[in-house]
Order: structure tokens, then sequence, then C-alpha cells
């Protein structure tokens, strides 16, 4: 990823860092200007298809940004590592609430189920909500009315399940998920880069050698795509 | 969504467009009571007068200004927090936090800008659930009593063993506090078997580290770094390990890589400047010490000593070359800071003074630097307190450059007295002269003392106290043979002690009076000075 530039001396993965990082900050002060603007707005002013458009694109772009820096530290080796417990019904509900309102907008139902046996899950809470908030995101893009994400424990380890009732992964995408993984080959680039930045965070998981991994399918309870992060 | 409408809250943010914000969120969900402060500094103070039930703070606050991180430092030191009280640390970029982030104090909560009402609603609901879970261990944690943290941790394990993970940290917290040694070392290795984490690491590279084990702390610390490369306590711990074994130039090497990952920390700053001037780095010291001195202006770990070594290093950086104005400049300047801030302090105005005069000496102002001299010298002539070991050795050798060898020696000879029990100090000093009258003064004393220490141990008091009594009167200002005597003599007067000991007592601690407040041993001196003057 450190690209040179020789003639310039400017090293230019880092300066793209460092303009993310800016655009992310702007971005945040965007967001929060918007959301009082709107709520001195009259009720009947509030809600319009426009809206949700700018509230969802709002959270994709932060989420690409988020990723962007990920996968620069992760290129530099400096991507900050700290797992602990933490309980699953705090983490998932606080990662679709902040989607709430796209989702009430959108008409989509978003539920989630814990098993009640293993409430807590040990894991980095930054680098694996970045991951599941970005697949959620992309989940409301494809979903008809419903999502559901489920956490339950399989094999010593704890899979993560985003799914949803759309029509699901080009069969292609699926087929080739091994090379998305690998970082091979990424055509589709935002569902693509999603993958291939899950797949490394998940594998930053390792216990005992064992390293976390994803898997996309299309399925599940609901019938559409179906996300699974498998951290052991 | 929980009912908020009784609890009060504190916004600390420096931009007037958040706390708005913020604050309307909180109103949207009922609540009425909240503060809100546009910096750390005067958070803290409102923490002071008011109990918070939830404190919400931005990270950054500014240059110059303390963060978030050392708010809550400070919040937590001076007991201005319970531990029911629920802490928010708000990041706009989430990994930052992370590094920035000390083991020994984290947030309740960090909470990544942007958010939404619903989100906040969320977290905060959650974060009330598990400290309502927690109250019992959070109480116990208030009145400062670990054994009943560790009977609650037992209670919530037992009711509901799905949340035993919850309570390790607290565990392990309380073993240290109760000195359970054998028990919390089984305990973290097997976390670290089972799910590694930094603070584990931390905890047991500290705890071998304290029983001696060096090198066995050495090797937790690296496997440590090797799994989280991004936590700069853990370097902070490798580092300490490596001063211990004499490897300075690794150790200086590893603040580095700290101070690349987390620049804002004066403890470190500081340590890293000392290594890198005993190191010879002159450069590297200077750097790492004017970081310390600046950033100490809004902490609770200010220190002198980095004024000094930062004085220090810029001289020692230029030696044979004169000095240029620049760095006159800021030598006065954190000199004179010095001069102002700790006027009381006769050892640190001393030492102030005598930098100086190294400097000026060296910038070609012969006159002005014998002055300084003379009236460093004339304060050290009535100066009751002791100088520490390092401060002692520092100042012998600037006396010897600026000419007055006698008082140097002088000094050294002080030294071996105070601190001749010392091998590591023995050796520094062995370092400073090849004077033998000066190196085996304290032979035979230190010699006595080592026998009545013996004799002590096997049980025969009078015995030991006749050898510590020897010990003292040929070196009555040593503080180890005078804290032995005192402890003997107590020890032998048993519930009622006689008069005579006691003056006895008292005699012998009142020579060692000067001790610094910083010595190891500070602390058993203050509690023997109360059972000789107390009883």
């Amino acid at each position: 990823m450190m690209s040179r530039d020789k003639e310039s001396g400017l090293d230019f993965s880092t300066v793209i860092a460092s303009t993310v990082h800016d655009m992310k900050n702007s971005l945040a002060m965007l967001m929060q200007a918007h959301s009082q603007w709107l709520s001195r707005l009259p009720d009947s002013h509030q809600q319009g298809p426009e809206q949700v458009v700018i509230e969802h694109e709002f959270v994709h772009l932060n989420g690409m940004l988020v990723q962007l820096l990920g996968l620069y530290k992760l290129g530099i080796n400096q991507l900050p590592m700290l797992p602990d417990y933490h309980e699953l019904d705090d983490f998932i509900g606080g990662l679709l609430a902040g989607y709430q309102e796209i989702l009430h907008s959108r008409d989509i139902v978003a539920r989630y189920e814990i098993d009640e046996a293993t409430p807590l899950g040990f894991f980095d809470r930054e680098l694996v909500g970045s991951v599941i908030s970005n697949i959620i995101n992309n989940a409301i893009r494809y979903a008809g009315h419903a999502l559901l994400v489920t956490v339950r424990e399989e094999n010593e380890a704890l899979v993560i399940s985003v799914n949803d009732d759309g029509a699901g992964f080009p069969a292609a995408m699926i087929a080739q998920q091994h090379e998305y993984v690998q970082g091979i080959e990424h055509s589709t680039a935002s569902t693509g880069l999603g993958l291939y930045f899950a797949a490394r965070i998940a594998a930053l998981h390792a216990r005992n050698g064992v390293p976390g991994r994803i898997e996309i399918a299309n399925g599940g309870a609901l019938g559409g795509g179906l996300f699974r992060l498998y951290l052991p | 969504m929980l009912v908020y409408s009784q609890k009060s809250f504190l916004i600390v943010d420096d931009f007037t467009d958040f706390r708005t914000s913020l604050r309307s969120m909180l109103r949207e969900m009922g609540i009425k009571d909240v503060d809100t402060a546009e910096s750390g500094e005067t958070a803290i103070r409102m923490c002071g007068q008011k109990r918070y039930d939830f404190i919400l703070h931005d990270f950054h606050m500014g240059d110059g200004r303390k963060n978030g991180q050392q708010v809550l430092e400070d919040l937590m030191l001076d007991k201005l927090i319970s531990h029911e009280a629920i802490f928010v640390m708000i990041t706009a970029e989430s990994s930052q936090a992370v590094v920035l982030s000390a083991l020994e104090h984290e947030p309740d909560a960090y909470l990544t800008k942007p958010f939404n009402r619903v989100g906040l609603t969320q977290r905060l609901d959650k974060l009330v659930q598990r400290k309502t879970l927690l109250k019992p261990i959070l109480q116990a944690l208030d009145r400062g009593n670990p054994a009943q943290v560790l009977v609650a941790c037992e209670q919530l394990c037992r009711q509901d063993p799905r949340f035993a993970p919850l309570c390790l940290r607290y565990r392990a917290d309380a073993m240290a506090a109760l000195n359970r040694h054998e028990e919390l070392e089984r305990f973290l290795k097997a976390i670290l078997a089972n799910r590694p984490t930094p603070w584990a690491y931390s905890a047991l590279g500290k705890l071998l580290f304290k029983r001696g084990q060096t090198s066995q702390a050495k090797d937790v610390y690296e496997q440590a770094i090797k799994a989280f490369s991004m936590m700069p306590g853990l370097y902070d711990g490798l580092a300490e390990v490596l001063v211990a074994l004499g490897e300075s130039r690794r150790a200086q090497h590893v603040l580095e890589d700290a101070v690349r990952l987390s620049p804002l920390a004066v403890k470190r700053q500081m340590l890293l400047g000392k290594l890198a001037l005993a190191n010879a780095d002159f450069d590297g010291a200077s750097r790492a010490y004017r970081q310390a001195v600046s950033q100490g202006q809004n902490s609770r770990f200010k220190d002198p000593e980095s004024n000094l070594g930062l004085a220090q290093a810029l001289i020692q950086k230029n030696t044979g070359n004169g000095l240029d104005a620049r760095t006159r400049v800021e030598i006065n300047q954190v000199l004179g800071d010095v001069a102002k801030e700790y006027a009381e302090d006769q050892g640190l105005q001393v030492r102030a003074r005598l930098i100086k005069a190294t400097g000026v000496a060296q910038a070609g102002d012969a006159e002005t630097a014998a002055k300084l001299t003379e009236a460093a010298l004339a304060r050290l002539e009535t100066m009751d307190q002791f100088f520490s070991a390092e401060a002692a050795l520092a100042v012998a050798a600037q006396l010897k450059q600026l000419g007055q060898e006698d008082a140097g020696k002088t000094i050294l000879k002080n030294c071996v007295e105070v601190y001749g029990d010392d091998n590591a100090v023995m050796q520094n000093i062995a370092k400073l002269t090849d004077d033998s009258a000066i190196l085996r003064a304290g032979n035979e004393a230190v010699d006595l003392n080592r026998q009545g220490v013996r004799s002590y141990q096997a049980g025969q008091l009078n015995e030991a106290l006749e050898q510590f009594r020897k010990a003292l009167k040929l070196q009555p200002k040593n503080i180890s043979i005078a804290l032995n005597t005192a402890q003997a003599l107590l020890r032998i007067g048993g519930e009622s002690p006689a008069a005579a000991l006691l003056q006895e007592c008292r005699d012998c601690l009142a020579k060692v009076a000067g001790i610094p407040d910083t010595d190891p041993r500070y602390e058993r001196y203050r509690k023997l000075r109360i059972r000789a003057v107390g009883s």
C-alpha cells in the first residue's frame, strides 16, 4: 500500500489517509449541521424521500471513510486491536440504533436475536462494529422489508449473521468469494472492498492459531443475502 | 428507555455547537439536570462541587488543554467521581481512542461521532444496566475495600455465570491490592492462556517485576507487544524492566516507539528524557524533556525534574560550543519556572542554580557563573533536606565541573553516608571519584548493619540493636541503618516502651528527617515516626 512517488517525494497513501481523515471530520460537521437545520423545520418538511437518501448516504459515506482509514492502517500495520468482553445485546442494538431512521423511512423492520446462553462476546468493539455496520448498510440497500441479525455460538466460535429478504448476492460473487476475501477480485468496488476489509478484520481475531473468517451466501431465515462473521 | 429524569449530566466539549446539540438530545430524553463545561479544567472543578451520574466528555479539547483521558485520570485519582458514575468518552475517530487510552483508567464506553439520539439512548441504557448488575462490586470499590470486591465478584459469578468475564479485571485488581501474589499469578496466566488482553499482560508484567522476577517480566512484556503492538502502556512496562536490567539503550528505543504511538504522556516523555540523557543522546533528551515540560503545564504529573533535565540536556548538547541566544533564553525560562514555583524546596533551588551556572560558564561568562555557584554553595550549607542519590551525584559532577572539587567531594561523602548500603549508588559514586577514603567510608557501618539484619531476622533482637547502634554511630545519617535501629527499638519496647527508648528512637529518626519524599523508604520512615512520637 505504501506507494511512494519518487519524483515529488510524497507518500501517497499517507496523503490520502490524512485527506480521508479530514473528509470524515468534515462529514461529521455536515451531518450535525444538517440535523440541526432539520430540527428547525416544520414537521411536515422533516420527512421526505430526499431526506431518506441524504440520511442513508451520510451513513454510507461515513462507513466507507472509516473502512478506508482502516485499510490504510492495516497496510502499515497500525490498526489498533483491543479485544475485550462485550455485551452482545448492547453491541448489536447500538449498531441498529444508528440506522433506525433509515430503516423506518425505508419501511424495513430490523430484528436481532441473541442466544441467551452467550450474552458476552470477545472481540474488538470498534473493528467488528465497523464491519457489521457496513454489512447492515449494504443489506438495507438490497433488502425488501426485513432484516435480521443473529448471534449464536457454533463450534466454539461466535457467529454474527446479517440476513435480508432481498434478491441476495450475485451468484458469481458467492462463487468467487475467496478472491474477494484475498483482495484479488474487487470489480463491484464498494461491496468487494467491504468483504476484503471484513475478512481482514475477522482474521485479526485469532484464537489458539485459528483465525476468524467470513462467508457470504443466499438463503437464511429471510431468503435473501446472508453474511456470516465467525469469531473463534 | 430507562428513566433519566432524576439523573444529573455533565457535557464537556470545546465546541459550542456540539454542546448545544447534545444538550437538546438529552432534553428530548426528558433529562432536565444538564450542565455543560467548555474545558476539562472547568469540568474537574464542577465535579468537585456536584456529584454527576453521567459525564459525556469529548476526547480532544484543543491544544494546551487537558484531554478527556487526563480529565478521567484526575477525576479517578482525586475520587471526584464514584465508580457507579458513567463516563463516556466521545471521539471523532475510533482507533485513536484506543492508542490514547491508558491501561489503568478506561472510560465506561467510547462513543464515536456522529451519533443520533436513538444511538445515544441505547448506549446509555445498556451502560446503566451493566452498572446495576455490577453495583455491589462498584460500591466496594468506592469504599476502597478489595476483600469485599472479591466477595461481590464471587456472588455475581455464582448468580449468573454467563457474566463472569465482566469480573475478571475487578478480581485481578483486588488480588493485587491484597498482595495475594501467587493466586494473582495463576489467575492472570489462566486469562492469558484463554483470551489474552493487554491489561492482563500488563498486570502480569507488573506483578513479576514487583517480585523481582525481572527477566520473566521482560518475556511477558515482549510477548504482549507482539500481540498488541499498538498499546503504548505495554511499552512503558517493558522500558521499566529494561532499565532495571541495565539495558538503558534498548529501554530508550522502546519508549521512543511508545511516544510515536502516543506522544501525549508527561511521565513517558520525562522518563524518555532521562534515559536519553543517561545514554548521552542530548538531542533526544532535549526533545523529550521539552515535551514533558510543555505537556506538564496542564497535568497532575507536572514535575520540576523535567525542567532541570531539559536545561541539562541543552547544555550538554552544546558542550564545547558555547550557547546560542535562543538556547540561553530557553534555559533561563525553564530554570526560572523552577525557582519561582518551588521556592520552598532547598534542594531544587540549589540544583537549578548550579545548572544555570554551568550554562553561563559554557556561554563564556565566568564571573556570573562564579556568583551563581557561590549562591548555590551558600544555600547548600544551610540545607537540611537530603538530595536523592541521583540528584546528589548530578550536583557533585556539576560542582567538579565548576571548579569546586572540594564541595563536590563533600556531597559525595554525604551521599555515601546516607545511601552507602545501596550497591547501585556506590557503583555510580565510583564513576565520579577514585578517592578510596570516600568510597570506603561506609564499609564498616554497612557490614554491621548487615549483621544486624541477620540477627534481627533470627529473632536475636538485643544483639541486632547493638549492631545497629554501632553502625549508626559510624554513619548517623544512613537512612537504612537509622530506620532499622528505630524499628528494633520499638520492637524491643513492645506495647509500652520506656521513655528513654522512645527518646533514642526519636533521636535517630530526627537524624534522617531529611529523607526525600520520593525515596521508596519514605512511607516506612513516616510510620516509624508516628509510632515514636505518637505513643
